[in-house]
């Protein structure tokens, strides 16, 4: 008995940080972040707005920033392609990866760009069956690539080299304002800005429009009911599950089911919510006001406070007060464009700068670790 | 009598020029009238009428040929497999008595082949099937087929960490199959270069790469660069691409893998050079672009100061890495390259002569150790095993050349076929691709016309100051019945389009004798339009492009306003041969034109033409609309939306 309480004592002497951290949060059914490294101009980045980041299959991270696409190098400095490399605009968007052939499609703010191997290859609306230059969100399903745009969204087969375009002449949406598109097994959706969400099977040329029941822009008179917007500023798919950012609040559909969340009563710590990552069921969710992690019951918020430092909220189920911590670091700013997460680190595009989120380790690390 | 005889033919003779004069104003009325134009004269009823996709020369049966494509030999050096796209047929050569012991019937026009390092199966590309097809060499039967891209071309097997692959390099879609073989599907289908047609293993099968034919279109004052496209066959992915600047159309690629060297012949092209100054520039030449795979990248000339060896096309690299031979499709020669003289040059030279190597044609001397004649244009190279033979398909010959390769001197001759020569069209087509008909063998009509096509570039023709004036070069497939010629409709006939002048101007030696001249454009005319859509999808329209087709043929616009007959798609591209065959003003007049009236050109197998319009200025089809349309003359399409305007364009790609 002395000899296990000796052993105890002992552990917690040389425990580092992040083991306490994990103990008090050991609940969480998502990874942590136990601290932020940022990157900035000082660090190579062409501009302090980062729209968008991505980590490809071959481990490197991109960056679609104000002024360029950057990728990381391996020595970790940042390479800058701009319009001189043959980048279709400066502004980078979206970034999305074929898995199958590892080019990437960018979206920017004057056309659609094809990064192949070193090489950069425009598609705009004047040289292509692009439907118009401002290309907000690119994805990838099967051989076709989908830019959701200002006019519409276009679909690009690789193999066949047509175009099509899917907007307010052709489909159910009201408007051709699209901001994001996303595949879903074999549905795509589409977000579109003041129309809520489209979903569209290819092979049946079928469309369905999910727009908020309530119809009511500021307030979600009926929570669930479907949508919480109309204004769909993103969305994305993962595992059965729908997340749908709007300026108004955010949404989940899965199995038929939806679930909204507003910041006056939910711990969503703003309605302005620009960007959703799934990951392993648990959204990522870029605001205003910082990233939020839910799996739709345990909520963690990465805030900024007043003096820069970093601010954690957990929500757990049934608790009536968060749990709030201080962090020794911050977001590089609260206003999130982008976010990358995968098994091992998150990354966030700020408005002013990269973040890296460093994760806590977890129990079973820790002990593979010993 | 004789007064009512008088008076009788005065009255015929008057009512012959009154039903002339009626006639001809009827014809000038009718013209005027279906054109919309009244700025025409009187206009032959055949550049509207009596015209049928069936009645010209290239739609009918014509004499099939042994030409042989891509070679293999068997891992024992014991059979030779020889592609014949024409017949439909793979030859099997016993390589000891160099005789055919069995032709294969393989449909689809093969093309490429590959042996896996068994040699129990044979990959051939099937050109015309767009497919590719598996032969067991030993009941030399088809044992498996699968769809690839559009008109496969080159096909190399790669050994990878993740298993055997297979690189394709679909000439007609722009891009690469990357096969795998159990089980044999297409893991991915990656973008390539324009018009990938050559495929070579790299680094033991870790890399593969494809060398590209044309440059991309780069639109006026542009210097073209071509690709060769490096793929991970393993992971199915493009890892880099080598630009050729100022290069193109490379028909081969070999891996040296004792100097890690990727070896690309190409051709060396200076089409932003006035073609009238001979002496002070332009000439293309050919040249051998020396990779490492790691962005360095050297070309090296080919070619003698007063003897050019045209159309470099296939390559092969001994075993050993001391040699690389070239073959000259418009020359009739193959090089013999000692890559230990041209590791030396290239180890002493600075980083200026390298770069501009190029051009110095003296350089040739220090490293091409022997030209060998061949037989009627040599196109593709086969090395036996044990490196001591290789072979030399001479394609307009129907045979395949062996020849040693420690003395350099010819084992013999296996023949394929006889010839052709009693077929005008074959005949042609050796007129066609002959270099010697140009000052100092420098180029073949082939150079500019790759397979009677386009080589994708404009051209500055006249004098009037570097890449001043250009003009977009014309495909010769399909060109049968669209008379008259040039951009400015001048020559009335192919005889006079190929004759004196263009001797004086271009060839700058005697014209071509009139009987080869004649079989010149015999073959011409033999050339059928590009195929542009896949086998899979002919005969029948997508919806998209069955609007495109109502949008091309409209007659009013979708608020019933009407469009004018001169501004209506199918009335200067009237079908069958979507040309009405006259001169028109759509607006493209440039700074150094002398006419703002241009030929109308046909629109058969138009998707693969590109650049458009006279001086090459759109890049694509779209922007022949998007941004180079001036008052709606170029057919109205202001009322277009970019849904009409997809659509257009998809029917456009099935002509």
């Amino acid at each position: 008995m002395k000899t296990t309480l000796a052993s105890l004592i002992a552990m917690l002497l040389v425990t580092p940080p992040a083991m306490f951290a994990l103990d008090a949060v050991g609940d969480v059914p998502f990874p942590i972040v136990e601290r932020f490294e940022n990157f900035g101009k000082e660090s190579g980045i062409p501009a302090n707005k980062v729209h968008c980041v991505t980590k490809t299959s071959d481990g490197r991270l991109w960056i679609g920033t104000w002024d360029g696409l950057c990728v990381r190098e391996p020595n970790g400095q940042f390479r800058r392609y701009g319009p001189e490399h043959g980048l279709s605009h400066k502004m980078v968007l979206a970034i999305v990866e074929d898995p199958r052939t590892g080019d990437l499609w960018l979206g920017t703010m004057r056309g659609l760009s094809r990064f192949s191997a070193g090489k950069l290859t425009a598609f705009t609306q004047t040289s292509s069956g692009l439907p118009n230059n401002v290309v907000y969100g690119v994805a990838l399903v099967g051989d076709t690539v989908w830019a959701a745009t200002a006019a519409g969204t276009g679909a690009f087969n690789t193999k066949a080299g047509e175009w099509k375009i899917y907007d307010h002449n052709n489909t159910v949406m009201h408007e051709p304002w699209c901001y994001t598109v996303t595949g879903a097994g074999d549905l795509v959706y589409i977000g579109v800005w003041g129309g809520g969400i489209i979903e569209h099977d290819p092979k049946r040329g079928t469309f369905k429009e999910y727009r908020d029941p309530d119809k009511d822009f500021h307030f979600d008179l009926v929570p669930d009911d479907g949508p919480i917007n109309d204004i769909t500023s993103w969305l994305a798919w993962e595992d059965g599950i729908l997340w749908q950012t709007t300026y108004f609040g955010f949404s989940r559909y899965a199995k038929g089911q939806w679930q909204t969340w507003v910041e006056t009563r939910s711990p969503l710590p703003s309605n302005f919510t620009q960007f959703v990552w799934p990951h392993k069921r648990a959204a990522w969710v870029g605001s205003d006001r910082g990233v939020s992690v839910t799996d739709g019951k345990f909520w963690v918020n990465y805030l900024v406070g007043d003096k820069g430092e970093g601010l954690v909220e957990i929500h757990r189920p049934g608790a009536t007060q968060p749990e709030k911590r201080t962090m020794s670091t911050a977001l590089a700013n609260q206003f999130v464009l982008g976010i990358y997460v995968d098994d091992t680190e998150a990354w966030f595009a700020t408005s002013k700068g990269l973040s890296r989120g460093v994760f806590a380790k977890t129990k079973t690390a820790v002990a593979a670790a010993k | 009598m004789k007064r009512s005889f008088v008076t009788l033919s005065v009255l015929v003779l008057l009512a012959a020029l009154a039903a002339t004069w009626g006639g001809r104003e009827w014809s000038l009325s009718h013209v005027r009238y279906f054109t919309g134009r009244q700025d025409l004269g009187w206009v032959s009823c055949y550049n509207c009428h009596l015209v049928t996709l069936e009645d010209q020369p290239w739609a009918k049966p014509r004499p099939k040929h042994d030409s042989p494509a891509g070679l293999a030999v068997s891992p024992d050096g014991a059979r030779l497999y020889v592609a014949l796209d024409d017949r439909d047929q793979l030859a099997v050569v016993d390589v000891a008595s160099r005789q055919i012991v069995q032709r294969v019937r393989v449909s689809g026009n093969p093309y490429g082949l590959a042996l896996d390092p068994t040699g129990k199966r044979l990959f051939i590309t099937c050109k015309g099937g767009d497919r590719v097809a598996v032969l067991d060499t030993k009941s030399l039967k088809e044992a498996e087929s699968i769809e690839v891209g559009l008109m496969p071309a080159g096909v190399a097997f790669c050994e990878t960490k993740s298993g055997p692959r297979l690189v394709v390099a679909n000439s007609g879609s722009d891009d690469i199959s990357i096969l795998s073989l159990s089980p044999f599907k297409e893991i991915a289908r990656p973008a390539a270069g324009r018009e990938p047609y050559a495929v070579a293993a790299a680094r033991g099968g870790e890399l593969a790469m494809v060398a590209c034919r044309l440059a991309a279109a780069v639109g006026l004052d542009a210097p073209p660069s071509s690709e060769v496209t490096v793929v991970n066959p393993g992971l199915g992915r493009v890892v880099s691409r080598e630009s050729l600047d100022s290069a193109h159309l490379s028909e081969g690629v070999a891996w040296v893998p004792s100097r890690s060297w990727a070896l690309t012949p190409l051709v060396k092209v200076r089409n932003l050079v006035p073609i009238t100054q001979v002496a002070k520039g332009w000439v293309m030449s050919s040249g051998l672009a020396v990779s490492d795979l790691g962005g360095a990248l050297i070309q090296m000339p080919l070619d003698e100061v007063n003897d050019y060896f045209a159309d470099p096309s296939a390559i092969a690299v001994d075993a050993a890495g001391r040699r690389a031979y070239v073959a000259s499709g418009g020359g009739d020669t193959v090089s013999v390259i000692d890559l230990e003289r041209l590791a030396a040059w290239l180890a002493k030279a600075g980083e200026r002569e390298k770069e501009e190597a190029i051009d110095d044609l003296t350089l040739s001397s220090e490293y091409v150790l022997a030209r060998l004649p061949t037989a009627r244009n040599p196109r593709q190279l086969a090395l036996s095993p044990d490196g001591k033979t290789f072979f030399i398909a001479e394609r307009l010959q129907d045979s395949v050349l062996a020849v040693n390769t420690e003395t350099l001197q010819p084992l013999g001759r296996i023949a394929l076929g006889d010839g052709g020569l009693s077929d005008p069209i074959r005949r042609g087509e050796r007129v066609f691709t002959q270099a010697a008909h140009t000052f100092q063998r420098q180029f073949s009509c082939r150079s500019c016309h790759p397979d009677g096509h386009v080589d994708g570039l404009a051209y500055d023709f006249d004098g009037d100051g570097v890449g001043d004036n250009l003009l977009d070069n014309r495909t010769l497939q399909g060109v049968a019945g669209t008379m008259p010629f040039k951009w400015n409709g001048k020559n009335p006939s192919l005889e006079i389009q190929c004759g004196p002048r263009f001797a004086r101007v271009l060839m700058r030696t005697d014209p071509i004798p009139p009987a080869d001249l004649q079989d010149l454009t015999t073959f011409l005319q033999s050339q059928p339009p590009a195929r542009t859509v896949h086998r899979s999808q002919q005969g029948k329209l997508t919806e998209s492009q069955e609007k495109g087709r109502e949008v091309f043929f409209a007659t009013h616009q979708p608020n019933g306003t009407p469009i004018p007959r001169d501004r209506q798609c199918a009335t200067c591209h009237r079908p069958p041969l979507f040309t009405n065959r006259l001169p028109s003003d759509i607006g493209t007049k440039g700074r150094y034109d002398t006419t703002n009236h241009f030929d109308t050109p046909h629109l058969l197998g138009i998707a693969a033409s590109a650049p458009y319009l006279h001086d090459g200025r759109a890049k694509t089809l779209e922007e022949l609309w998007t941004v180079y349309q001036t008052n709606d003359l170029h057919g109205v399409s202001s009322y277009m939306n970019k849904h009409q305007l997809n659509d257009l364009i998809e029917y456009l790609k099935t002509l």
